[in-house]
């Protein structure tokens, strides 16, 4: 239908798959205005530049639509994800002692050796099928078990936070329907059941500490003390949402990639020390968030010669901008050794993605488990069945054909 | 192996360090140090930690570091 805008096809189910023509078509059509008001940038430099304007701001509550601000303003205040700086530094600040540099430095580089186990186990279990999906078998339980593990989440709890995380997912979809309302209120409601069991998760944490982040999180509180009950159980609801959620599509689209370039999966099974590099691209080239759509202009700002004005939706499409052929070679060509990568598949800037380096070596690790052990595998329907969300998109299911070989030395390193 | 960082370019998201932290090292919350020729054992850790830089300003040279053998010695750590 010709009179829907960009948006509207983008949030429509039936371009899942592929939304990739939509993004050329946005980025020769410039920033523009859509029915319901809001913006979309797809060309990479506008969005580079955007990523980094402090006159941005994540936090909806500055959007001049009253059902906006309303819809965010019941249940828990925001994590650190939708607030900004100040007080998004210091809610990450806190939240990175115990996850990253500069005060916890090794521990992801720790996990390296658990998340080749874990992956060896999950693909053992592959053996006598001759087929599997990739998702429900692998992508899914591989980082939830890792971030169970680091955060110190209870495994039997999962189909509770699993529940949970739907429903926030669902809400953050803004595709046009009579729902929306709905749709937001169960998402708030979740969220603040999810918050509910990890602030207690934390409180027995407090009383019996044990060797996990959410332990290091209540009793070494740095000079700036320790994060308020109610920051504590946002910043974790943040960190098991999204410490899970969009792993699960870098791995399925990894492999999806991988399985439609064969010559590209022959060489990364001869060459695996390109395996970081391919990861890479394929975090330009299939982002598992693919637009970021709670950025708000807290003053009238001109983008590429078009007025966004204060408190209206500005959507920032990463992965249109990762696709722009005015900054990348060839951007719709898969090179797993691609040079001069800068992609935005983990964002920039301030809210660039907290959890990043776990990411990439979970991806890493699983991609080249599935190279190493999967015999002859194949696509059994392509496209695959897609989730829903345009927003955080990836397969529901991948099924895939092969045989399972045993692991003659996994790569301890 | 042999390591160069552009500086200039760094921006602190510190990918490196959380990569390869006998490598890379944070000094405060955004100045990167760092060990110009790492230790051979050493090698797939940066690897790692050069392709996931967010600004691409870790360079490696493989070949001159292996070639000359002197991984280790240069490790001021």
């Amino acid at each position: 239908m010709s009179t829907e805008t960009l948006l509207e096809r983008i949030n429509d189910y039936a371009h899942r798959a592929d939304p990739y023509p939509l993004y050329a078509e946005l980025r020769e059509h410039g920033v523009a205005r859509q029915n319901d008001g809001s913006f979309l940038v797809g060309t990479y430099h506008e969005v580079a530049a955007l990523l980094h304007d402090p006159r941005i701001s994540s936090d909806v509550r500055h959007r001049t639509d009253p059902d906006e601000v309303r819809a965010r303003s019941d249940g828990l205040p925001p994590s650190f994800i939708a607030v900004d700086d100040p007080e998004h530094d210091r809610l990450r600040r806190l939240a990175m002692r115990p996850f990253g540099p500069p005060h916890s430095p090794g521990r992801i580089d720790a996990l390296h050796g658990a998340l080749v186990g874990i992956a060896g186990e999950l693909i053992d279990g592959f053996r006598g099928r001759d087929r599997i999906d990739l998702v429900d078998d692998f992508a899914y339980p591989l980082p939830v078990t890792v971030i169970c593990r680091l955060l110190g989440v209870p495994r039997e709890d999962m189909p509770a936070l699993r529940a949970w995380t739907d429903t926030v997912i669902a809400s953050l979809d803004r595709s046009p329907g009579e729902e929306t309302w709905e749709r937001q209120q169960a998402g708030t409601a979740a969220r603040t059941e999810m918050a509910e069991y990890l602030g207690e998760l934390a409180d027995r944490r407090r009383a019996d500490p044990a060797d996990d982040m959410i332990s290091a999180l209540v009793h070494d509180a740095g000079p700036e003390g320790p994060l308020a009950r109610w920051e504590l159980m946002t910043t974790l609801t943040l960190l098991m949402i999204a410490g899970h959620e969009t792993t699960v599509n870098l791995i399925t689209n990894g492999m999806l990639t991988l399985l439609r370039q064969p010559d590209a999966l022959e060489r990364l099974r001869r060459e695996p020390e390109l395996m970081p590099s391919a990861v890479e691209e394929l975090l330009r080239y299939e982002p598992p968030v693919q637009m970021l759509p709670q950025r708000t202009p807290l003053t009238d700002i001109e983008v590429g010669g078009v007025t966004v004005p204060r408190g209206a939706p500005l959507y920032l499409m990463l992965a249109s901008a990762n696709r722009d052929p005015l900054r990348f070679e060839d951007p719709d060509r898969f090179d797993p050794a691609r040079r001069d990568n800068e992609h935005f598949g983990f964002g920039s800037g301030v809210h660039s993605c907290f959890g990043a380096p776990l990411a990439r070596l979970e991806a890493q690790v699983a991609l080249a488990a599935l190279l190493r052990r999967l015999e002859g595998p194949r696509l059994v329907a392509d496209p695959p069945p897609y989730r829903h969300s345009p927003i955080l998109r990836g397969p529901r299911h991948l099924l895939i054909d092969c045989t399972t070989k045993d692991d003659g030395a996994p790569g301890e390193s | 192996m042999q390591i160069v960082v552009d500086l200039n370019r760094c921006q602190g998201y510190a990918q490196c360090v959380f990569l390869a932290p006998r490598v890379f090292e944070l000094h405060g919350e955004e100045a990167l140090r760092y060990a110009p020729a790492p230790p051979d054992d050493q090698a797939e850790r940066v690897r790692r930690a050069a392709a996931a830089c967010p600004v691409q300003a870790i360079l490696v040279g493989d070949r001159a570091g292996a070639e000359s053998g002197k991984g280790a010695a240069a490790d001021d750590r």
